[in-house]
Order: C-alpha cells, then sequence, then structure tokens
C-alpha cells in the first residue's frame, strides 16, 4: 500500500501532508488488511468489507462534492448503474470484471449527460437536480421489470471463483474491495495535486476569476464527475456481486447517496484522505448496531449518523482532516500588518516605441433593462502602450472591461484581438480572450480563498505550465515581483485589501499576458506603494505587454497613462494625452470637479 | 367524459394537498434562503402528533391543529435558531444543505426508535365521506385540505402585505443588510418566518394524517414533490406554489390514469428538471441570483 | 455624543481598521476622508453595529455599544444611510419609508414625519406608490436619505451618497445633505467628493490603511498639503 508517493508532495495546503500523517495513513491502510485477517470472524471481514467499500465511494464522490463543490445526492445512480451492470452481464454468462469495466463506461456517460446541463445550477438547486434524476432512474428501474427484475430485484447464480468474483473464502472480497479503495485513493490524490485538482478548487471558490485564468471550468468539473461516476460504478458493481442481491430500492437510494456524501463532509470535505477517516470511524457504528442489537436498533445507526452530521456541520466544518490539521499544523499564516514591499524592478533604459494595434474595440453597445451602460465606445490600444481608463462610479468602465474580456456580450460592436502571428480573431468566451493572451483582475478581488496565495498564483501559471513543479517556480517568481513573497504559504483570505490586489496582479501576470485588463488595482494601497506600484506597472509595460488600468487614483493615471479615455455615463467623453485630458471643460464637469481646476490653478 | 374530470379534479385534489404541503417550503425558502431537506420531516412530525392526538387522547382531527401547530412552530423557530443561524454567517451553501439533511436523518430515525417501521393509521373521523359534486366524486378530507390551501395562501399574502411584521419580514428577505439598518432584528424575523413555514406544515400534517399512512418515511415522498411544486412555481412565491402545486397535482393525476401509476414521477420530476434546467427562477419567480458575489 | 477608542475592526481575518478613534459632539457635522479600501465604510458600519470590533470601545451617549447589533444601534438612535442604496426594491416607496420609520421611538409619530419628510423631498412624494425598484439613481438616492431621516435619528451617517450618480444628480443630493445639515442635525458623512464635504462640514478625519493619521477643522484639512495631494489631486 506504500505505492502511493506520498512523501513526494512538497508545498503546504492543497498537497501538505507531512510524514507523520503519511505514517498515520499507512496504519490505517494496514489496519484495513490486518484486523480482519488477524481476527478471522466472517462478521469482522464484513465490517471490514463494508469499510473498505464506502470509504471508496465517499473519495470517489469528494471529487465532485468535494474538490469541484458541486454537492451530488445522486451518486447512488452511478452505484446502481454499475450494480446493475455487472448483475446483468453475470445473468448473460459475462465475467463481472468485464461488467465493472462496462458499468464504469456506462455510469461516465450518464455522469456528463446529466452533469452538463446542471452545472448551471448552484448549491441546494444542484443538489435538488441530482436527487430528482435518481428518483427517475429508480422509477425507471422499477418500471422495466423485464430487464431489472423490478421490485423483486436480481439474484446472482453462484458461481464460485475469481472469474464470477464470488468466493467462499472471506479474504478474497476484502482483498478486492481494498484494492478498490487504494485505487480510488490514488485517483483522488493524484487529481488533488495535479493542475486538474487546482482547476477544480479554484472553480469551486470563484467561478469567474477562474475563467478569467484561463481555465475551461465547464470541462474541468465534466472531467471530475466522469472520473467520479465511473469509480462509483466500479465499486457498485463489486458490491453487487458481494450482497449477492439488488433491488431498485437499493440502490438507487437516496438513502446511500446521502451517506456516501456524509461520510466525505464528517471526514472533510474536499480533502484527500477525509472521506476515508469518516467511514473508518462511522461504518462500523451502523455494521456494529446492526449485528449486536438487530431489529431492536433499527434506527439507531440512523440516529447517530445524523446526529454526528449535524454535529460536525456546527462545530467542525472542515470536518475531522480539520481538527487533526488544527493540531499537526503550527501556524502557518502570517497575520498583521502587511505592508509588503513591492520589489523595485530595475528598469529598461530606454522605452522601446509604441508598436501596433493589439486590440480594436468599434462602436460597443450595451444596455441594462432601459439603462444605456454603455453607449458607442471605441478605441485602439497599441503594443506597449498604457491606457487609463477614468470616469465617474457608474459611467460604465467595468461594464467595457467585462466586454473586451468576454465576461459580457456587447449588444452591437466588436472586439477585435491580434494574435502573435499578426492575424486578427473577434473571441467570445473568456477563455478565448485568455488564449490570445488578454488577462483582466477584478474591481472586487476575487481571491480563491481557501488556498494559499502561491496556489492562487499557479492557478494562473497552469495556463502556460502544466506541470505542477513548474507551475510552482513560476508562482513563485512572480510573487517575488509582486512583493507577496512572504505570504505564499498563507491562505488568500488572510490578505489585507491592498495585498489581494496585488495578489489578482499576480495571477494574471503568472499567465504571461501580452495584455492586461487592470481594475482599480491601485485602491486601498498606501501612498508610498502607490509610487511602487507605478515603477512595477511600467517595468511590465517595458516587457512588451500592453495595459489599461481603470484608475481613480490621478497620481497613478498621470504618471501611467500614455493615452487617457475619459467615460461618462456610457460614452467617451474625451481622449488624449493625460496632460490634456485633466483640462478639458467635459472632464471637469463630468469627473474632475471644478474643484480640481480651482487647485490647480 | 365522465372519466376525464374525475381525473382532473383527483388532480386538482392532489394539488391541494400539495400546495398545503409546500407553502411552509416556500416561505421558509424565499425569506430565509435555505432550502429545508427536513421539510418533509416536520411533515412526519406532525403526522404522527396528530396520530398521538387522535388515537391517544381522542381528538378530532381539528382539534388537534392546537397541540401540533404550536409544537410545529417551536420545532422550526428553534431549527433555525440552533441550526441555521449559527451557519448563515459562513454563507456555505453546502453545510446548510447537510445541516437540513442532517436534522432530516435524526428525525426519520428517531421516529423509527419510537414508533417502529410499522404503519400509524390516524383514524379517518368522517373525513374519507366521500362527497359527489356533479359528475365527480371526491373525498370530504380533500375538499378540505384545498379549502385550507388556498386560506392559508390568501392569509400569509395579507400576513406579509398589510403588518408591519409582515412587511418586516418582506424587507428582510429583499435586503437583510438594509433591514438591520433600520432596526429589525434580522435574527428574530428569520427565527419567526421557520416557526412560520413549520406551523404551515403542521396544518398540513393535522389534514393530511386521517388520509393518508404515517410512517418515519412519510414525509420523503411528500417533501419531494414539494420541491418540485416550489421550484416550478417559483422559489419563495406563495401564490406561485399554490399554481404549481396544482399544476403538479394535475400532471400526477392525468400521467397515472393515462400512462400508468408507476409512471407518474417520472413525468414529475422530468418536469422539475426541464424547469430547474431551462428556467430556474421557475414560473411565476422573477429571475433569481442564483450565485451572487457578496461584497 | 459618539467616541470611539482604538477601534480594530474588520471582516473574518481580514482586519480593517487598527486602533481607529474619533468623536463626534451633538449638532456636528463630521466627514471621513480615505481613499478606496481605507476602511471608511468599515467604520460606519462598525459605528451602526453591522461589524464588530475586536478591540476597542465604542461610547454612544455615554453608554458603552461595542458589542451591540445594527438593530440595537438604531433603536437607540443611530442610522446608516448605507453605499448603494439598498432600497427594498419589490416595495413601494411608500412602504420603504415606512420601514424606515420600524423603530420604536419613530413608530408613533409616523405619519408626522412621513409628512416633514416629504416636504423636504417633493419627489419623493410624485413616487410613493412605485416599487423603489423602478426608480432612476438619484431617485432612489433620495428616498434612501428621506427613509433614514423617518428614523428620527440622532445621529445620521452617510456612506458615499453622491456614489454612481450623475453630475447633476450629485449636485441635487449635496443640496439636500446640505439642507439636513442645516437643520442641525448630528452628521457623519463618507463621500468620495472630499472637496464638497470638507466645506460643508465642521471637522474631519483622514483614515489611511485602516488608521486615523490625520484629525483637523475641515478648513486646516483643505489647506494641509498631504491632503491636497493625496484627495484633491492638486
Amino acid at each position: 500500500m506504500t505505492d502511493i508517493p506520498l512523501t513526494a508532495a512538497p508545498s503546504a495546503g492543497l498537497s501538505a501532508f507531512p510524514r507523520r500523517g503519511a505514517a498515520a495513513l499507512a496504519l490505517v491502510l494496514a489496519a484495513l488488511v490486518a484486523v480482519p485477517v488477524a481476527v478471522g470472524n466472517p462478521f469482522i471481514y464484513h465490517v471490514f468489507i463494508t469499510i473498505c467499500v464506502f470509504a471508496a465511494l465517499s473519495t470517489a464522490w469528494n471529487i465532485v462534492g468535494g474538490y469541484a463543490g458541486q454537492l451530488s445526492l445522486g451518486h447512488g445512480i452511478f452505484y446502481g448503474l454499475g450494480a446493475y451492470c455487472g448483475m446483468l452481464l453475470v445473468g448473460a454468462g459475462i465475467s463481472p470484471w468485464i461488467g465493472m469495466v462496462a458499468g464504469a463506461a456506462l455510469a461516465m456517460l450518464v455522469a456528463l449527460a446529466i452533469s452538463y446541463p446542471c452545472f448551471r445550477l448552484h448549491g441546494p438547486f444542484f443538489s435538488l437536480a441530482t436527487i430528482a434524476f435518481l428518483e427517475v432512474f429508480r422509477v425507471l428501474a422499477l418500471h422495466f421489470r423485464d430487464l431489472t427484475g423490478g421490485a423483486t430485484g436480481l439474484m446472482i447464480p453462484l458461481k464460485f471463483g475469481w472469474a464470477w468474483m464470488v468466493f467462499r473464502d472471506r479474504w478474497p472480497p476484502l482483498a478486492i474491495a481494498f484494492g478498490l479503495l487504494l485505487l480510488t485513493l490514488a485517483v483522488a490524490w493524484w487529481m488533488r495535486t495535479h493542475r486538474i485538482g487546482f482547476y477544480l478548487v479554484a472553480t469551486r471558490e470563484r467561478e469567474s476569476a477562474a475563467r478569467a485564468a484561463g481555465v475551461p471550468t465547464v470541462g474541468t468539473r465534466l472531467v471530475a464527475v466522469a472520473v467520479s461516476g465511473a469509480l462509483t460504478a466500479m465499486v457498485g458493481t463489486f458490491h453487487a456481486m458481494y450482497l449477492t442481491f439488488i433491488e431498485p430500492a437499493a440502490v438507487f437510494s437516496l438513502t446511500l447517496s446521502i451517506q456516501i456524501a456524509m461520510f466525505a463532509l464528517i471526514g472533510g470535505l474536499g480533502t484527500v484522505f477525509g472521506p476515508l477517516l469518516g467511514a473508518v470511524l462511522l461504518v462500523p457504528i451502523t455494521e456494529l448496531a446492526r449485528g449486536w442489537l438487530g431489529a431492536k436498533a433499527l434506527g439507531l445507526h440512523g440516529l447517530v449518523y445524523g446526529l454526528v452530521l449535524v454535529l460536525v456541520v456546527l462545530f467542525l466544518p472542515n470536518g475531522l482532516m480539520g481538527l487533526v490539521s488544527r493540531f499537526t499544523r503550527a501556524g502557518a499564516g502570517t497575520r498583521g500588518v502587511q505592508a509588503g514591499t513591492v520589489a523595485a524592478a530595475p528598469r529598461a533604459a530606454e522605452r522601446r516605441p509604441l508598436g501596433e494595434a493589439v486590440i480594436r474595440v468599434e462602436g460597443l453597445q450595451k444596455r441594462f433593462g432601459g439603462l444605456h451602460v454603455t453607449n458607442d465606445v471605441g478605441f485602439t490600444l497599441r503594443e506597449g502602450e498604457i491606457l487609463g481608463l477614468i470616469g465617474p462610479n457608474g459611467a460604465g468602465k467595468t461594464t467595457v472591461f467585462n466586454m473586451i474580456s468576454g465576461f459580457l456580450k456587447p449588444d452591437a460592436g466588436s472586439v477585435s484581438v491580434r494574435a502573435p502571428d499578426g492575424t486578427w480573431h473577434s473571441p467570445g468566451r473568456p477563455a478565448d480572450f485568455a488564449a490570445l493572451g488578454v488577462g483582466r483582475t477584478f474591481q472586487i478581488v476575487q481571491p480563491f480563498a481557501a488556498m494559499t496565495v502561491e496556489e492562487n498564483i499557479m492557478v494562473g501559471a497552469f495556463y502556460r505550465h502544466r506541470d505542477v513543479r513548474e507551475a510552482r517556480e513560476v508562482a513563485r517568481e512572480t510573487a517575488e515581483r509582486m512583493g507577496l513573497a512572504p505570504w505564499l504559504g498563507s491562505e488568500a483570505r488572510g490578505l489585507t485589501i491592498g495585498g489581494l490586489k496585488r495578489l489578482e496582479v499576480a495571477r494574471v501576470m503568472a499567465m504571461r499576458p501580452r495584455v492586461l485588463l487592470l481594475d482599480e488595482v491601485m485602491a486601498g494601497i498606501n501612498q508610498t506603494d502607490v509610487r511602487r506600484a507605478i515603477d512595477l506597472m511600467l517595468s511590465i509595460r517595458d516587457t512588451g505587454v500592453s495595459i489599461i488600468a481603470i484608475e481613480h487614483v490621478m497620481q497613478a493615471v498621470m504618471a501611467l497613462s500614455d493615452r487617457v479615455i475619459v467615460l461618462s455615463s456610457g460614452q467617451i467623453i474625451a481622449q488624449g494625452s493625460p496632460q490634456d485630458v485633466v483640462r478639458d471643460a467635459a472632464v471637469i464637469e463630468a469627473y474632475l470637479g471644478k474643484e480640481f481646476v480651482h487647485a490647480h490653478a | 367524459m365522465d372519466v376525464f374530470l374525475q381525473v382532473l379534479a383527483n388532480g386538482v385534489m392532489l394539488g391541494g394537498l400539495f400546495a398545503i404541503v409546500s407553502v411552509g417550503l416556500t416561505l421558509i425558502f424565499g425569506i430565509v434562503k435555505v432550502v429545508n431537506f427536513a421539510h418533509g420531516e416536520f411533515l412526519m412530525v406532525g403526522m404522527y402528533l396528530t396520530y398521538l392526538a387522535v388515537s391517544g387522547l381522542g381528538l378530532h382531527p381539528f382539534a388537534a391543529v392546537i397541540l401540533v401547530v404550536p409544537v410545529l412552530f417551536l420545532l422550526g423557530a428553534l431549527t433555525q435558531r440552533f441550526l441555521i443561524q449559527p451557519l448563515l454567517a459562513a454563507g456555505d451553501h453546502h453545510i446548510q444543505i447537510f445541516a437540513t439533511v442532517g436534522l432530516s436523518t435524526v428525525l426519520i430515525n428517531l421516529a423509527l426508535l419510537v414508533f417502529g417501521a410499522d404503519i400509524a393509521n390516524t383514524p379517518p373521523s368522517g373525513l374519507r365521506q366521500p362527497l359527489q359534486i356533479g359528475p365527480v366524486r371526491v373525498l370530504l378530507g380533500q375538499v378540505v385540505i384545498l379549502g385550507t390551501a388556498i386560506l392559508l395562501v390568501a392569509g400569509l399574502q395579507t400576513f406579509l402585505a398589510r403588518t408591519r411584521t409582515g412587511r418586516a419580514i418582506r424587507a428582510v428577505a429583499q435586503n437583510r443588510a438594509a433591514a438591520e439598518l433600520m432596526g429589525i432584528d434580522v435574527n428574530r424575523i428569520y427565527a419567526l418566518t421557520f416557526g412560520i413555514g413549520a406551523a404551515c406544515v403542521g396544518v398540513a400534517a393535522v389534514l393530511i394524517a386521517p388520509l393518508y399512512p404515517t410512517s418515519p418515511n412519510s414525509g420523503t415522498y411528500f417533501v419531494l414533490i414539494a420541491f418540485v411544486v416550489v421550484v416550478l412555481g417559483g422559489l419563495g412565491s406563495i401564490r406561485g406554489a399554490f399554481v404549481g402545486a396544482i399544476l403538479i397535482g394535475l400532471i400526477d393525476s392525468v400521467t397515472g390514469f393515462y400512462v400508468g401509476a408507476d409512471m407518474r414521477e417520472v413525468a414529475v420530476f422530468g418536469v422539475f428538471l426541464a424547469i430547474l434546467i431551462l428556467k430556474p427562477s421557475g414560473l411565476f419567480g422573477r429571475q433569481l441570483r442564483l450565485s451572487h458575489v457578496s461584497p | 455624543m459618539l467616541t470611539l477608542e482604538r477601534v480594530d475592526a474588520g471582516y473574518g481575518a481580514t482586519s480593517i481598521l487598527h486602533a481607529v478613534s474619533l468623536d463626534v459632539r451633538a449638532g456636528e457635522v463630521v466627514t471621513i476622508v480615505g481613499a478606496n479600501g481605507a476602511g471608511k465604510t468599515t467604520t460606519l458600519r462598525t459605528i451602526a453595529g453591522l461589524v464588530k470590533p475586536t478591540r476597542g470601545r465604542i461610547l454612544f451617549e455615554d453608554e458603552d455599544v461595542t458589542r451591540l447589533s445594527g438593530h440595537e444601534m438604531v433603536e437607540r438612535g443611530v442610522t446608516l444611510i448605507p453605499e448603494g442604496r439598498q432600497l427594498f426594491p419589490e416595495m413601494t416607496v411608500r412602504e420603504n419609508l415606512l420601514m424606515g420609520a420600524y423603530r420604536r421611538a419613530a413608530r408613533g409619530r409616523q405619519a408626522e414625519t412621513l409628512a416633514e419628510v416629504l416636504d423636504l423631498f417633493p419627489r419623493v412624494r410624485e413616487r410613493l406608490d412605485q416599487n423603489a425598484g423602478s426608480l432612476s439613481g438619484g431617485e432612489q438616492q433620495m428616498v434612501a436619505i428621506a427613509r433614514g431621516m423617518m428614523a428620527r435619528p440622532k445621529l445620521l451617517m452617510f456612506d458615499e451618497p453622491s456614489l454612481g450618480l450623475a453630475p447633476i444628480v450629485v449636485a441635487q443630493v449635496f443640496a439636500v445633505v446640505d439642507r439636513i445639515v442645516k437643520t442641525g442635525a448630528t452628521v457623519l458623512i463618507v463621500e468620495q467628493n472630499v472637496f464638497h464635504t470638507l466645506q460643508v462640514a465642521d471637522r474631519g478625519y483622514v483614515l489611511e490603511n485602516g488608521e486615523v493619521v490625520l484629525a483637523d477643522a475641515s478648513a486646516a484639512l483643505l489647506d494641509n498639503d498631504h491632503v491636497r495631494r493625496a484627495y484633491l489631486g492638486i
């Protein structure tokens, strides 16, 4: 069981698993096999096989429910598909091992078909939809009784041996269950520590920020749900063979689906080994209650489950793993004042001349309700240019940003981006913009709160580097440059607003963009750091990146911009050099105020 | 033709039943913004209480209201105060879902422990008496349920529109932060709303128990339909829930008669999924922001 | 009337205010100046009881109100007119105003206050039976201010009343604020148009990164080099 290279996971957070933890895990896994073999009691065998089955189911569920944060209460569907596939093929004289593969493939297809429309739903609505699908499957299984045996269920013909997955001995089913558990854990661990895991968590935390970072949010989650469904189905096939009997009410079961999810939550949602922990601790309660008290204990184990669940929800929202890590991890987060110095970047001695146009915006129109928030906005951004976008609050600056990064579709007009090869494109979705090298930040910062600073930046770095080690390297470099190095290991939610603003920029910079859209990144930075931030922007520009910056800090606007565009009530009311614009009568009227001029004079 | 009318009448009666179960659920969702997965178990608890009051104390089901409704109000208010309120600050849907799922698991299994898996039949007390209305036959109890559902919907609407407390409840639903700024004790309003929602399902329980068998799983069937109804009607819309309930009742009845009794749920859940995926705001709800970024 | 003593506050683990001390005397108009994200809104929300201080004390009329929640502060006479208007969109303007008078001390005189407030806001009177959500931004801001006054507060706090409004409307909003100030009300105001508010206010505090870096009479702040450079863009 030591074939899972746990100790090879360095870094904090996602993959933090200290040596002691690895030893504890190895111990738990070893005990799952050693205890029943040592005791030799059939009942104990049964309890441990059941633990392995539920730990595997729960671990598979966690890929969707925990990593992706899509709380499925319909995993009984996949379990049932695996079970029925195995049963029906055995009935036709085909080995359940083949049934297992067929079930997994079928579950994968069903998972994709169900999830694609459902991913538009969030929180409880997704859960409700999965419950509804589960009910439909259950009713259909009852209805097509010629195939499924209907309410009477299906029984396997007793053919013993490895080929039929039915045994007289107790140890072979334990070996298979344990093997499935290891497989599931290995898959879950692999996903969590590779790009897809980062992508899933990022999408869960902030979908829009993930999309801006070039994460294919839908595709990633579809992969997760397909893998989760396939693994669940495989366990389902085995469990059906082990129980030798299935019926629709027992497999397409809401109670079962809730239980699977429950172990994961109790153990620790989104952690690799939490579901295992949850199952190890809770399954024995059910089985022992059933074994010792029989019918008298009807409802007792369920009551215990429910109470434990409620207590965990109230007092241990991060589950048992949260409790474990609270004791094992020393205060990793650095709190307090985060003055955070932005590294003074060495500047190129001479500025490169402005290049060709990289973005062309023509005749943009956008209405919300009756309100005309963008009215015929057009401009061009050239290579290596910094374009300042100013105007009163509500002038429609962020709306323009949303349209030139794919987050909003303009009602009319066009946005074209020139690719590195010189061809012009009209991208539509955020992913298309990202592919052309357009990166953006958000005015209201959107950190992936549960991830560390390093992991936040890595999400951006993954855009160009699939490999975790390379992405981490890029993230560290970027953090260094943005003055975030001291907080690499702290959770993003602990940063101050100024730190979060810098994290926004760092995440985009890690994508190595050609065009940078900055939405009020100076806001909340203290005066001395504004100067440093200006230098940083200039050094970014000197590397050939073009920048459009929405900014209120006039000091920065004046110092940075090659050109300034002033928006008011959705229209461009002035554009030109910063010096000309601040003298423009319309600009003074709409934005700067007469006081600005008085004060100037 | 008469058969068709009878099928329609059955559908409307069933709709009344669904409506009375759903009103509380939609109220709680609309105001507290929590999907209460334990709603069905509240109903089940109410049905057992009715069973005890009617067969134990010999009360008429209508008299059992005095017992059942306050107990459920309390159950609801306490659930909000001690289970949901601590989680609201976290703003995490996952945790809220598990909280009410956990509560539902506790209540079902508690009922199993106390009453066993056997079915408890509340004496019908005359409510199973058939009524002949024109060409169709319905049960007296069904008519009472439909009538009560209408009264409940109208009563709640009036309460929310006309009274100071009702306005405060609406204010909390529309803008929680602003409501606090008006001097409204938001947590009190939430507990009150949860209590009223649970009390509504108490009324439903009293009327349903004499007509349907009571078991620990009674709630599960009704609550799934109630979710369908509430989503169809537009989450949080009380009038929408009523119309949605009647529609689902009709779909259920028509499918059951013309397609097959075992396909009713497929039809109902098919409609549910279609609405959820194509028009999540429901037939009457405004566009809900299902996910929103809090500042 | 109101005193903050070295108050720390923030959201979750994010700490925003650091040892903020300020006071407002009865009948005074005080403004808080600072960049976006400096903690101005957080200061107002902390006073209003919506954000709990992690350290320090808040006194209102000699009572320690540090731990009180939002609705309890309203009962004591502190009303915040929040940033971004925050009306009840599905209620009529009249209902919105009545919600403003939810405070017990204001309920009895509801009709009287409504008449007074409507005299101050003739435009609001015309819109009484419309849904608040259907009003324009400027009208909504007027309703928000009127709703705040319905509580007959002892201390009225404004958070960015001109935010997101067209320049013309901004002028109207300022006119209303000026009128309220002239009635002798005690006002604490946060506003991005620093120049205007400093002319209306008696005193001002300058907030940077959650700390008070400067406190002085308005006239002195208008002459202060740092303020001129950082906030007046001079």
